[in-house]
């Protein structure tokens, strides 16, 4: 079984790295996690993991001629399996992004659950292949119009290419936000349901500067908690591992951006 | 609204906003910087945007030619392609009174976001900027407003929409865009499906 989510947000600072990591510790309770770091252009789900030193990353399997095999990129943290990306931008330029769908197939085969952390942006191939390839996207918004606005982009890309919403995560929440109304507001807008409100938290800077995940570094916290609970809200589907791979290997994805 | 005349340092054609906003985050300018992107000038379609900046931090955006203020502003002039932009110095007093618009104002990272869709840049400058600016756009009335306005709402679906499926056409991806993707009315079959989302959904 396996089903591809890309966590999305379209916009930066909403905390996506930091809400893929913490929802792929917490499904790894039930199922076999993999977690991908597709934002190819500004790769650091590796600091958050605690892999800077990873010797293969995603980069080495989506260049031309490649050595790596996929395991070589793939790393036991934390429960889950991390593939990390690499952050040199000569290695970003020589990666042909439609060998992510090569790459994601491969993986599919052999886990319940892959969660492609995506990139903030939506104005290159790179950037929306991930949103394509998933079955289903997990918005993470900021309570700010910006946000919202951006989120609604993406979720419009992503349906424009038959990739649903799982929900929304309200992330960085601020004790004064009142992000009940916003949700009730914002979920006509919106497929799926709320996950999750996540308060601001320091744990997730200090989790970021121990190279550790959210969920490892404060299990205990509120934020732990509200992420937990998203995992918990979001079902996942059943699916055949091979027809996804084989999904995967068919998505029409030609050559460069 | 009034911006003091300012030193010009350099005016020339870029190829994207970017560059320009990110030369004068590095040398921390204060002053402003008038964009006019030169297609919509090639297309008879005048288009002139200020943003000001207080040391490399942009403030506020204005639309001189449509004389709109803000994010919506900055909306107005940001055209892909090549911009002409002419970069002048100006004391920070002399800024004071105009930084003093609230309706003009703008989240520090916005004009990378809008202008030249580097949320890299974006999330530099937002870093850049003083504390007291970094949450600046979180005013809940102003997204309870912003989500009571369906039909702004629906114009930003719609566009994104549009963009998805042009861009799709750009990028070679015609073939997994979904059948009923161009049909606004789909959504919630869309939100529907979610609950059972198959192999044979694209």
């Amino acid at each position: 079984m396996v089903e591809a989510f890309a966590v999305a947000s379209g916009k930066g600072g909403t905390g996506k790295t930091t809400s893929t990591l913490a929802l792929g510790m917490a499904l790894a309770e039930d199922y076999d996690v993999t977690v991908i770091d597709a934002d190819t252009g500004m790769a650091n789900l590796l600091f958050h993991a605690g892999l800077d030193d990873a010797d293969v990353t995603l980069h080495d399997l989506l260049v031309d001629e490649r050595d790596a095999a996929v395991s070589d990129a793939v790393y036991e943290r934390f429960g889950m399996s991390v593939v990390p990306c690499g952050t040199s931008l000569t290695a970003f330029e020589a990666a042909d992004p439609g060998r992510l769908r090569d790459v994601v197939a491969e993986l599919a085969a052999d886990t319940d659950v892959l969660l492609l952390d995506s990139p903030a942006a939506l104005g290159s191939k790179s950037a929306v292949l991930p949103v394509v390839l998933a079955d289903r996207i997990v918005v993470v918004l900021q309570p700010t119009v910006p946000s919202l606005s951006d989120g609604l982009k993406v979720q419009e890309y992503a349906h424009s290419y038959g990739t649903d919403t799982a929900g929304v995560v309200f992330n960085r929440v601020r004790p004064d936000e009142n992000v009940d109304r916003i949700a009730e507001q914002a979920g006509r807008y919106f497929g799926g349901q709320t996950l999750a409100s996540v308060p601001e938290s320091d744990a997730v800077r200090a989790a970021r500067r121990e190279g550790k995940p959210l969920l490892a570094h404060a299990p205990d916290g509120p934020a732990a908690d509200a992420f937990r609970e998203a995992a918990a809200r979001l079902d996942v589907c059943d699916g055949d591992g091979r027809e996804v791979a084989e999904r995967f290997k068919n998505a029409v994805v030609p050559e460069r951006i | 609204m009034r911006i003091p005349r300012g030193e010009l340092r350099r005016s020339r054609v870029v190829d994207d906003a970017a560059a320009v906003l990110r030369t004068v985050l590095d040398e921390e300018l204060t002053g402003y910087v008038v964009f006019e992107p030169q297609d919509a000038l090639l297309l008879g379609e005048p288009t002139r945007g200020v943003v000001t900046f207080e040391d490399g931090v942009p403030v506020l955006a204005y639309d001189t030619e449509r004389e709109v203020g803000g994010r919506d502003g900055l909306e107005g002039f940001a055209v892909t392609g090549p911009t002409r932009a002419a970069v002048h110095a100006v004391d920070a007093d002399a800024l004071a009174d105009a930084h003093e618009v609230e309706a003009f104002r703008v989240p520090p990272g916005e004009p990378a976001r809008v202008l030249a869709g580097d949320e890299r840049l974006a999330a530099e400058t937002t870093d850049a900027a003083p504390a007291a600016r970094r949450d600046e756009g979180r005013d809940q009335s102003a997204v309870e407003s912003f989500l009571a306005d369906a039909d702004a709402i629906e114009e930003i679906r719609s566009e994104a929409r549009e963009e998805a499926r042009a861009r799709a056409s750009e990028w070679g991806l015609d073939d997994v865009l979904a059948d009923d993707a161009d049909d606004a009315d789909t959504d919630d079959d869309a939100d529907t499906a979610a609950i059972d989302v198959g192999p044979d959904s694209r």
